[in-house]
């Protein structure tokens, strides 16, 4: 067979279009993901029991339920049931905050239930009120333990946004199904596809690991 | 300034403090012994309320640990504690540690209060370390810094949980030097350990525990020398 540059030279405007839409997805869903999860992740570690039984639920349905059902829902269920128009960008953005949220849950969850018992103890016993213990002591502590799996969340979800092929969102698969189904050159243009995912996640890997280097673990 | 009526406490159906009655005044230097699971270290701990109790009040300067939030905050306030696994915060230095409770408790100005802990942290011996982290100092450095902490919020009286027992043999002494000093000084102090010779040197007054209940009560040396009770006797054998 022969390999075409010429074919992935053709083709790069419209993949870094799709991949400008990929990184826009993942950056704002995951914006939207962190708040949620630190919420959720915080009701479920120190939450009263309704809130967390609420974040429980929530943490629950998403992890138990594939991605891709998740987003189909959102787009076309969700406006059956509600009324509601969502355009697929906005159905996209949604599915990456509500499923992030919930794995990030998780995460901060452990993070918070990882610190030392006795830092909180040593914190009250100062005389604080629990909620700056919260903020002062444990908060700090598990904001650096939650780095390194946050980081892989990061990496599942803008893999995960491949899936929005399914609602017709342009990011970068879907703009490589639609070139590919133009010219059929399977090869060239997956490829291309897979080495700018490849840069993508390298760039926030590396960005990640820069950030743990600089926090002291503890 | 602490009264115990009745105290009780229990984890589920175990009463670990078995309608306890007690009065510390001001002053006091209280060594509190006894066999593992006497409850001593849970008294210790009723007193700034990080355990609850279920039955009786227990008064420290005329508030109850059964009062409300900020009475409780309150308390704390007023009694400092010291751990056995000293907790100091692993972000922050040393000297941070020690600013910590007046900056967040007090809200004392972040200068006024380096400029107080820099003065503990000398106290203690350690102002050559006010820039190290708790995990680049030694146990027994550790342990004096969390001394400093406590005192930093200014303590009517402070409470040792055990400080020196999970101290290697030679760091133990750096350690019970501050707190004799702290005792010089005057300081209300009630101290769960096994140092029977701090106990019998520093201590104003000396209680065994057993099964919940105050088995003894009263001069350390005296009791020390001879102990009338059987089982303060064998206890005594065993930790020496």
């Amino acid at each position: 067979m022969d390999f075409s540059w010429s074919v992935i030279w053709d083709a790069m405007p419209a993949l870094l279009a799709g991949a400008r839409l990929t990184i826009y997805i993942t950056v704002v869903g995951l914006l939207g993901g962190l708040v949620l999860g630190a919420v959720a992740g915080l009701f479920r570690a120190f939450g009263p029991a309704i809130l967390n039984a609420i974040a429980f639920a929530y943490v629950e349905l998403i992890r138990g339920t594939p991605i891709v059902v998740q987003v189909m829902f959102i787009y076309f269920a969700l406006p059956v049931l509600a009324q509601i128009r969502i355009d697929p960008l906005t159905a996209a953005i949604l599915a990456i905050i509500i499923n992030a949220g919930a794995y990030i849950a998780e995460i901060v969850r452990g993070a918070l239930l990882s610190v030392d018992k006795g830092l909180r103890e040593a914190g009250l016993a100062l005389g604080l009120p629990f909620w700056k213990v919260l903020v002062f002591v444990i908060g700090p502590i598990a904001f650096r333990r939650i780095i390194p799996p946050l980081g892989n969340q990061f990496i599942v979800s803008l893999k995960d946004t491949s899936l929005f092929i399914v609602i017709g969102v342009g990011e970068l698969t879907r703009q490589g199904q639609e070139i590919m189904a133009a010219n059929f050159r399977a090869v060239e243009i997956w490829t291309a596809v897979a080495i700018i995912y490849l840069i993508m996640t390298g760039t926030l890997s590396f960005a990640l690991r820069v950030l743990e280097k600089r926090m002291r673990i503890l | 300034m602490i009264e115990f009526r009745k105290v009780t406490k229990r984890f589920g159906a175990n009463v670990i403090l078995d309608e306890v009655d007690l009065d510390i005044e001001a002053g006091e230097k209280v060594v509190l012994i006894g066999p593992s699971g006497s409850g001593k270290s849970t008294l210790l701990r009723c007193i700034n309320a990080l355990e609850t109790i279920q039955g009786g009040d227990l008064l420290v300067d005329g508030m109850s640990v059964r009062g409300g939030r900020s009475e409780v905050r309150t308390i704390r306030q007023e009694a400092g504690m010291v751990f056995q696994q000293f907790n100091l915060f692993p972000q922050l230095t040393a000297l941070q540690n020690v600013a910590f409770g007046p900056r967040r408790v007090r809200g004392t100005p972040k200068r006024e209060a380096l400029e107080q802990a820099r003065e503990l942290l000398a106290k203690v011996g350690l102002a050559n370390r006010a820039d190290h982290y708790p995990g680049e100092l030694s146990g027994g450095q550790q342990q004096r810094v969390a001394i400093a902490r406590a005192l930093a919020v200014r303590p009517k009286v402070m409470l040792f949980d055990e400080p020196t027992s999970a101290l290697d043999p030679e760091l133990r002494q750096e350690v019970l030097q501050v707190m004799q000093a702290l005792a010089e000084g005057g300081m209300t102090m009630i101290v769960v350990t096994h140092e029977i010779a701090f106990a019998r040197m520093v201590g104003t007054r000396l209680i065994f525990m057993e099964k919940g209940k105050i088995a003894v009560d009263g001069p350390p040396a005296e009791l020390i020398d001879n102990p009338a009770n059987p089982r303060l006797r064998e206890f005594l054998q065993h930790v020496h």
